[in-house]
Parts: C-alpha cells; sequence; structure tokens
C-alpha cells in the first residue's frame, strides 16, 4: 500500500490524475498497460484513461463491442481473468477477444472498482504475453483497484489535484463512519449511496475537515444534508431524534 | 444455558451456516456473539487482512461505535495486528496507560471500559487470514479452558472462510478476503440507510437486516446491498424481537 500512495505521490507533480494511475497501476503490478473505465448511472462504461496506445485501444474496443473484463468485472463485483486470450478454448468474448489479439493483448485482466454497495467501474490490465498473474501480482492488482476506487471518488469530489495523494493516505484504512454516513445522506437526499458518498467528501472538502470527522457529525445527527435547499445544514441545538 | 451445551449448539449452528452460500460475516457475527455467551468475555470481534496484508474489521458481538472504534484503531496498531504478524496468541494482556506497546489502542481501550485483552489468530495450514479479538471488562485472566474453547472457535470460523475453497489457492483466498471485506462496506452502507429511515441506532440497523435476513432466509450481505441500492426499503425490513439480544 506504502509503495502504491509513495508511487503515486512522485507523480502528482505530472500529468493529469488519470493517466497517473494507470500508469502506476502498470508499474505497480508488472504488466504491459492498464485502463481504468467507469460505469455510468445507466451502466455504460466510460473511459477514465489507458497507460498507452495499446491499453487505450483495448478500452476502446470494450466500449464498442459492450464486452472485455472491465465489463465482466463491474457487473459480477469480482476479478476477471483470461490469461490465454487467444487460446481456442477461450469463448468468452467472441467479439472482443480476437481484436484485443490484435491490438497486441496476449492476457487481459480487470478488477472492480467497488466501494461497498456502489460499483465506480473497473481497473484493466493486458499483457502482451499470455499467462496468469502470480500471485503477488493479483495481490497488487486488488490494492491498486482500492486505491484507483478511492481517487475516482475523491476526484468525483472535486478533491484539489495536489491533494488526491494525501486524501488516499488519510483515507487508507476502512472508516465505519463514512460508509454510514453515505446511508444516512443517501436517505436524506434521495439520492443513491455512490452520490452520497461523493456528497459527503465534496461536503468535506469545501468546508476544509477530514470526511471521517463530517461522517461522525453526520451520524450524531448534528449534521444533514437538506432535501429541499440541497444544502447542508447543522441541527439547532438539540438534535432532534425520532425513536422507531 | 451449560457451556457444552452452547458449544454444541454453536458448533451445529456454524456448520449449518456452511451449507452453500453462506454468509461469510453472518458466520463471524455468530461465532463473535458465542465467545460472548461462551467465554468470560465482555466484547468479541474479528478481523481479517486485505490482499494488501492490511488488518480490516468484518464482525463483532456489538455494533456500537465504541466497539468499532476498537477494531478502526487496530487497522494500524494493536493486538490484532501482533497476532496476525508472529501467528501466536496473545492472552491475559491486562490493558495499563501508558503502554508503549500500543499507544493508541491501549488508552482508547480502557476509556471504553476494558481491562484486558485478549487475542486468537486465525490460521489454516499454515496461513493466517486474521484474528479473533476478546475484551474483558473485569480484572483477572481467561482460564486455559476458555482459551481452548476460543481457539477452536476460532478454527471453525477459519475452516468457515476457506471451505468452499477445496485447495488454499492464494489467488481465490484473495478473492474470499476482499469479497468480505467489501461485505462489511455494504453493511454500514445500509446500516446508515436503515438508521436514517427508522430513526434507530447504528446497533438495532444491524440487528433489523440481520433478523431480515434470517427470517426470509437471504444472505446478510444481499439483503444490506438490497437496502442500500434503494431495491428494499428500510421500512420494509422485518421488526426485530424484543427479547432478542445482542
Amino acid at each position: 500500500m506504502i509503495a502504491i500512495l509513495t508511487l503515486l505521490d512522485k507523480r502528482t507533480r505530472t500529468g493529469p490524475e488519470g493517466g497517473r494511475l494507470c500508469a502506476v497501476a502498470a508499474e505497480v503490478t508488472e504488466q504491459s498497460g492498464a485502463g481504468i473505465a467507469l460505469v455510468s448511472e445507466g451502466g455504460e462504461l466510460t473511459s477514465l484513461c489507458a497507460s498507452n496506445m495499446v491499453a487505450q485501444r483495448l478500452m476502446d474496443l470494450e466500449i464498442t463491442v459492450g464486452e472485455g473484463p472491465c465489463v465482466d468485472a463491474s457487473r459480477s463485483f469480482g476479478a476477471i481473468e483470461e490469461a490465454e486470450l487467444l487460446s481456442s478454448q477461450s469463448s468468452r468474448w467472441l467479439a472482443y477477444s480476437p481484436s484485443a489479439g490484435t491490438a497486441g493483448a496476449r492476457a487481459v485482466f480487470g478488477f472492480p472498482l467497488c466501494i461497498g454497495a456502489i460499483c465506480l467501474g473497473a481497473l484493466s490490465l493486458y499483457r502482451d504475453r499470455p499467462g496468469p498473474l502470480t500471485d503477488a501480482q493479483a495481490s497488487d492488482a486488488y490494492l491498486m483497484a482500492s486505491v484507483v476506487a478511492r481517487a475516482v471518488l475523491a476526484m468525483q469530489a472535486g478533491a484539489p489535484r495536489d491533494m488526491i495523494a494525501d486524501e488516499l493516505v488519510r483515507e487508507a484504512t476502512f472508516d465505519f463512519a463514512v460508509h454510514q454516513a453515505a446511508g444516512m445522506v443517501s436517505i436524506q437526499g434521495s439520492m443513491s449511496v455512490g452520490d452520497a458518498l461523493v456528497a459527503v467528501r465534496a461536503h468535506a472538502f469545501a468546508t476544509d475537515c477530514t470526511s471521517s470527522a463530517l461522517a461522525l457529525r453526520i451520524v450524531a445527527r448534528d449534521t444533514c444534508f437538506d432535501s429541499g435547499t440541497r444544502e447542508w445544514r447543522d441541527a439547532e441545538g438539540a438534535t432532534p431524534r425520532q425513536v422507531a | 444455558m451449560a457451556r457444552e451445551s452452547l458449544l454444541v449448539t454453536t458448533l451445529v449452528e456454524l456448520a449449518d451456516n456452511l451449507v452453500d452460500s453462506f454468509d461469510v460475516i453472518d458466520v463471524l457475527t455468530v461465532l463473535s456473539d458465542r465467545c460472548v455467551e461462551a467465554l468470560d468475555v465482555d466484547a468479541a470481534g474479528v478481523m481479517l487482512a486485505s490482499p494488501g496484508g492490511e488488518l480490516q474489521f468484518v464482525a463483532s458481538s456489538s455494533e456500537s461505535m465504541r466497539v468499532l472504534e476498537l477494531f478502526q484503531i487496530q487497522a494500524d496498531e494493536g493486538p490484532c495486528v501482533d497476532c496476525y504478524k508472529d501467528g501466536r496468541a496473545i492472552v491475559n494482556h491486562a490493558l495499563t496507560d501508558p503502554d508503549a506497546r500500543w499507544p493508541r489502542f491501549t488508552p482508547r481501550a480502557i476509556a471504553q471500559g476494558f481491562r484486558s485483552v485478549h487475542c486468537l489468530p486465525m490460521r489454516l495450514r499454515g496461513r493466517t487470514i486474521g484474528a479473533l479479538n476478546l475484551f474483558r471488562t473485569e480484572q483477572g485472566s481467561l482460564d486455559d479452558d476458555d482459551v481452548v474453547v476460543a481457539q477452536g472457535l476460532a478454527d471453525v470460523a477459519t475452516i468457515a472462510i476457506l471451505q468452499h475453497r477445496t485447495s488454499l489457492d492464494a489467488r481465490l483466498l484473495n478473492d474470499q478476503l476482499s469479497n468480505a471485506l467489501n461485505s462489511r462496506i455494504i453493511i454500514e452502507q445500509a446500516k446508515g440507510r436503515v438508521s436514517q429511515s427508522t430513526g434507530c441506532d447504528m446497533d438495532q440497523a444491524f440487528r433489523r437486516l440481520r433478523t431480515h435476513a434470517r427470517n426470509h432466509n437471504l444472505g446478510l450481505t444481499d439483503v444490506a446491498r438490497s437496502v442500500a441500492d434503494g431495491t428494499l426499503d428500510s421500512n420494509m425490513l422485518d421488526l426485530v424481537a424484543e427479547t432478542s439480544k445482542s
């Protein structure tokens, strides 16, 4: 984890966030290239970035034909591995596989970007030689997917460009309150839990506090999202609390 | 209930949960609850290692923030981290402040009223996947029998997690653990929605999710996901019977 964050921090100073994430993903997992696809509300994939031309072509191909490692990983919430893309036994993706081979890939992998019930998209990796990931590479890919998921969330919440790596370090550990708060805010604002999580993070950035601290106030019912005004407000005095 | 019969019931209950697709969080919550009932401890919880090797909380006998906080701190330091790293049990560790070994964990645990802590590794065939953590509010120690029982329960839970993979394939294990940890986040999101919709606290919210899953023979995580993504209205969850106890 620390190694990934250090790499990411080094590259924070250069290039846009997406490209940096993909480059780090490919480097950490020792693959030929990496791409990140995001899932829109309707379930459509869009490409966020790719680390090189081949990775970009694979991503475009996957979006065009509607099948491939990112599609499967984000739908199944699980890791996808196609270690022998051009093997005659491989019939997982009839349209994707041969074209991906032509583009230069021999093995492709997909890892979902999940945060609980939220699926933000998927991280895909490719290699120009066939064969499975080693256990260490697979571990690193899981870890990278979790870092990418957090980074994407920070970007969506409008984190300042040079702060994303810091944010990732601070948010590296699992925080109950943040996820409980996202659940509460989703009901308060009649929105999805994913949008609520982004709203919590964005409000934390805007008010210059950590999302953990804000989340604790939300869970304690001292702050809530007003569905009428679409704004945040603090409870007046003692928080009125209904009992079920 | 006498301890022997409680243990037999627990083993049957755990074994019963292992058929087909079981819910890891649910099984580990059962384990935590039964530790509190069968052993002389006041709180119990399980932490599992993520594919990156960091410990994360997955289940506890209490969903209250004051107990959950003690697990959250242990992502960085604490008895679970040491137990997991060494693969060895920590038994009857008296909590005294200041504590050079766990400077963040110990004062928080004392502030929550705990006087001693115990940690047992969850290990199978040489691989440690996490730790079972026990807390006592009283001075004094767990006796040897308690430790044997606790380790036995931890072993059953470990087998439970690994059981539907016949081999200890590292990749499948990673997948399994990563799913368990993500399930925990789904549950937190669902707890937030239930708490906001019905005005109950997080502990009650968890028990409603669990009661509903039990009553309808569904997985805890599946119910939580339906609540989190809005396909199941929190107000439609079954109520917890008055007599039930966390």
